[in-house]
């Protein structure tokens, strides 16, 4: 069988094109030709794939249709729209097919071609296809027969490119050759051939590291791998680390090594010149973010701060010092202690420092370093540097109690001013980031076990807050509802207790539940006191008795205790039931009975809201 | 690598865009933020007529001003633009030929085509490309336009923008602007140093924000009045100036975050209307 060869050759294309081509090729090649591509080589310049023996793909093809039992209009019409006589229809596993004859490979591998789906396009030429960016070439190569494949505009034949600038075109002579070909051109079109040989690169210089993930970018921005190492002149070494690797990875995609160094990955050129070249750029960027770090720190964390009032925080909400005031306060209702409190002060100072207007994704983090430097303590600082975690549903939280409340607070306010002024998410739309907002204040209080009073939030964030444990806890999401109409006065808690219902066993979370559904169904919204005087009957003056010594509230404080107490009241609701007929003639001794068991549902209920849970 | 001077430099893309068919224009003469704003990247772009030019433009952006004590920010640096419409197929070549022809050995360096949408808000328009890299500094932005004042093109052009200082600092190999030669025995600092410094003052101090925002305003109103009249020519310099005056307003600090897209969402509306009209008006004119 013969081997096939395919490649689309592009003008560079991004790294997240490269990917998806990479994704879907295997499949789209599967579809189209009916074998899996042997290999699949992408690199800027190209999408290709191999099939070492393709099939013989001249059989004609059947194409399903009805049924044998169709009338013959449908086997008329069906041979019809396939331009067969209804005769010489093929009859395979009780339906009939019309055999056709297969599409051309050519016109196969123009669809691969119009079959991969990028997430963005452009158009180079008008009226022509779409593709991230243009299409410069096509080699199809059987063996050693050259194919035309045809896309408008693009020339097909039997030629490809080398490496950019040190090798041209150059001729394919069979499908077999193509790799040998384009790595003597100083290409490697295999992608993992090329993340093997960064890595060996890397790790040849020393310990490098990748803290924004840049190298699964950097593997499809070469088509030949030059792992570098690179220095930066020591003085830069002032500059907060941060800056120094945001400064190397955001733009540069260069990879932070110990102390001055650094390791880059090129795609050409004399090592010395790139080498050279690139710790010009590098220091050039650095000396820049000095030239700000300077200036900022010379106005320092105080003066910075008292900018704020110039700085709006959201129209509507005032500027950022308004900003800070709420949240100074909300840290006090939190619980937090001097370190906290300071650190609130000085939290949004950074706003105003030029420095994170540079590198926005290091806020928090600038301001921490500005209070290191005016000599705050220890505390302070990581309070502040930590106050945007966590930052997404797995990031980490804060490591410090003031770093915790500082969080807490800033969500919270953020919540409450984007509700407040009407800006609830809908749908996907969540400009201001509520959602990650309210997961955090979550996973803060469930996983941070901080305490965050649940009276603190308005009902509207409260809701919004506490749906987000419904996806975030892996719990059903009945026993977070129930959970939620509970008596528990904390974030946490809601959690705690979600949990806890939902591991319950069934025999105690049975007669809980059966206590509570029926003395709810019956009472509805009866409320009231309950009088002694009208209690006759010995089930329900034993059953008030009961309720007497029972205290469901010790569930706030998190004791499962509460839940042995809740099944003790079963048998004695049970035999209340049995014995007692609530819905007595008087109409005093009736509310009576009916306010006995309002008490009933509002002492169980402190568990959580057991109609709630399906049973 | 010869040490080429800045206005040599200037000169050498003169003559390599010339002999290919470019039609050399010049400065226009209101401020922009970038070369595409030129009319004659903006408004040239729209239509089906085909269209080639090269310009040098100076790019005003007060909010980048540092008194001119930071020697790689400038409230004004300088561009060549290059707009080919339609894209020749071979335009990469070409203009990797041009960086040559600057006496850039393409071997010996690492030259990179790196992934880099644009997007001008302001505009209306958005196009995919690169910036490129030489040795890891960016030295031009290359952009093939697929939308502009709002518009799906007819023609689709490749913009080229040389970032002239970018491009001196990596031939003249020096370390900053304030070195660059620009002419023999006169830096670049001699030219604009003072300039950078005064701007500064003017942008961030001195710009009267109560006129900016009342002109603002007038700029807009006048665009209209001149879009109402059916002249697309008069009309964009308003468009160029109301822009300048938000960038002004912008650099004082005198525009909150939300403002900010509403001012922008006031520019493109205009961008728009006036690029609309232009394409009306040339179909009018154009023999049947």
């Amino acid at each position: 069988m013969p081997a096939l060869l395919f490649e689309i050759g592009c003008e560079e294309l991004p790294a997240g094109a490269c990917r998806e081509a990479r994704g879907q090729l295997p499949a789209l090649v599967q579809s189209k030709l009916g074998v899996d591509p042997s290999r699949v080589l992408i690199s800027p310049r190209r999408i290709a794939f191999l099939v070492d023996e393709l099939p013989d793909l001249s059989e004609p093809v059947w194409l399903k249709g009805p049924p044998t039992s169709a009338p013959p209009q449908a086997r008329e019409g069906f041979a019809r729209r396939h331009s067969v006589s209804p005769d010489d229809l093929v009859e395979r596993d009780g339906f009939l097919g019309a055999l056709v004859a297969p599409e051309a490979l050519e016109e196969r591998l123009a669809s691969i071609v119009r079959g991969i789906a990028f997430g963005k396009t452009m158009v180079w030429r008008a009226g022509g296809i779409r593709f991230p960016r243009p299409i410069r070439w096509l080699l199809a190569k059987l063996d050693s027969e050259t194919l035309r494949v045809e896309i408008p505009d693009v020339p097909s034949g039997a030629v490809t490119y080398g490496h950019r600038f040190t090798h041209g075109e150059f001729d394919v002579p069979d499908a077999g050759a193509y790799l040998g070909l384009l790595r003597n051109a100083d290409v490697e079109p295999d992608a993992d051939e090329r993340e093997r040989r960064i890595r060996g690169g890397l790790d040849a210089i020393g310990e490098w590291s990748d803290p924004l993930r840049k190298l699964d970018e950097v593997l499809y921005m070469v088509e030949s791998v030059r792992v570098l190492p690179g220095e930066f002149d020591e003085r830069f070494l002032a500059l907060p680390r941060r800056v120094i690797d945001t400064a190397m990875q955001s733009h540069q995609r260069y990879f932070p090594l110990e102390g001055n160094r650094f390791a880059f990955v090129a795609n050409g050129g004399e090592p010395e010149t790139v080498t050279a070249g690139n710790r010009q750029v590098l220091e050039n960027r650095l000396a820049d973010a000095e030239f700000t770090f300077e200036r900022d720190r010379r106005v320092g964390i105080e003066g910075l701060e008292s900018r704020l009032s110039q700085i709006t925080f959201f129209q509507g909400a005032g500027s950022f010092i308004d900003k800070t005031e709420r949240v100074v306060d909300l840290v006090r209702k939190l619980g937090g202690g001097e370190a906290s409190l300071e650190a609130a002060r000085l939290a949004k100072a950074d706003q105003a420092a030029e420095l994170v207007r540079e590198y926005p994704d290091l806020e928090g983090h600038i301001g921490a370093e500005y209070a290191r430097l005016a000599g705050y303590p220890e505390a302070v600082s990581a309070a502040i540097d930590e106050q945007y975690l966590p930052d997404g549903q797995d990031a980490p939280l804060p490591g410090t109690e003031g770093g915790k409340v500082l969080s807490a607070a800033d969500k919270i306010d953020t919540l409450h001013v984007s509700f407040g002024l009407g800006h609830k998410p809908t749908g996907s739309r969540d400009p201001y980031g509520l959602r990650r907002a309210a997961i955090g204040l979550c996973r803060l209080a469930d996983e941070g076990g901080l305490t965050v009073p649940r009276d603190l939030l308005r009902d509207d964030v409260r809701d919004f807050v506490e749906e987000r444990l419904e996806s975030l806890l892996d719990v059903p999401v009945e026993f977070v509802r129930a959970a939620r109409r509970s008596a528990m006065t904390e974030l946490g808690g809601v959690a705690w207790l979600a949990r806890q219902l939902a591991e319950l066993p069934d025999d105690r979370l049975g007669p809980i539940h059966t206590v509570y559904t029926r003395a709810a169904r019956l009472a509805g919204d009866a409320e009231g006191d309950v009088d002694p005087a009208l209690l006759a009957e010995p089930a329900e003056l034993a059953l008030a008795q009961a309720l007497q010594g029972t205290d469901l509230s010790v569930v706030a404080a998190r004791s499962p205790q509460a839940f042995a107490a809740a099944a003790d009241l079963a048998p004695v609701v049970e035999r209340f039931f049995e014995d007692v007929l609530v819905m007595a003639e008087d109409s005093a001794i009736r509310a009576n009975r009916l306010a006995l068991l309002a008490q009933v549902r509002d002492e169980v209920g402190r568990l959580g809201d057991f109609s709630q849970i399906p049973r | 690598m010869a040490a080429v001077n800045f206005q040599d430099m200037i000169r050498t893309l003169e003559g390599f865009w010339a002999e290919r068919g470019c039609v050399l224009m010049q400065p226009y003469h209101t401020e922009v933020g970038a070369g595409t704003f030129n009319p004659a990247t903006f408004l040239r772009s729209l239509g089906p007529a085909p269209w080639r030019t090269g310009y040098v433009e100076p790019s005003i952006r007060p909010m980048d001003g540092r008194y001119a004590e930071n020697p790689f920010r400038f409230q004004q640096f300088w561009q060549y633009q290059v707009l080919l419409k339609p894209a020749p197929d071979d335009v990469l070549d070409t203009y990797f030929e041009s960086l040559a022809h600057l006496g850039i050995d393409l071997v010996r360096h690492d030259v990179r085509l790196v992934e880099d949408d644009w997007e001008a808000p302001t505009l209306g328009g958005w196009g995919l490309g690169w910036e490129v890299w030489i040795d890891g500094m960016e030295v031009t932005q290359w952009t093939y336009f697929q939308q502009m004042g709002g518009l799906e093109l007819d023609l689709f052009p490749a913009e080229i923008t040389y970032g002239l200082e970018r491009l001196a600092l990596f031939i003249q190999q020096k370390r900053t602007a304030f070195e660059l030669e620009w002419a023999e025995g006169v830096t670049w600092g001699d030219v604009y140093r003072e300039n950078e410094r005064q701007w500064s003052i003017y942008n961030f101090e001195a710009a009267p924000v109560d006129v900016l925002t009342r002109r603002f305003g007038e700029h807009e109103a006048e665009c209209k009045q001149l879009i109402e009249r059916g002249i697309p020519l008069p009309a964009y310099d308003q468009v160029l100036k109301a822009s300048h005056a938000f960038n002004l307003l912008d650099a004082r600090g005198a525009i909150s975050v939300t403002e900010r897209a509403a001012y922008i969402g006031r520019v493109r509306n205009l961008a728009r209307a006036v690029a609309k009209l232009y394409l009306e008006e040339a179909d009018a004119r154009a023999p049947v």
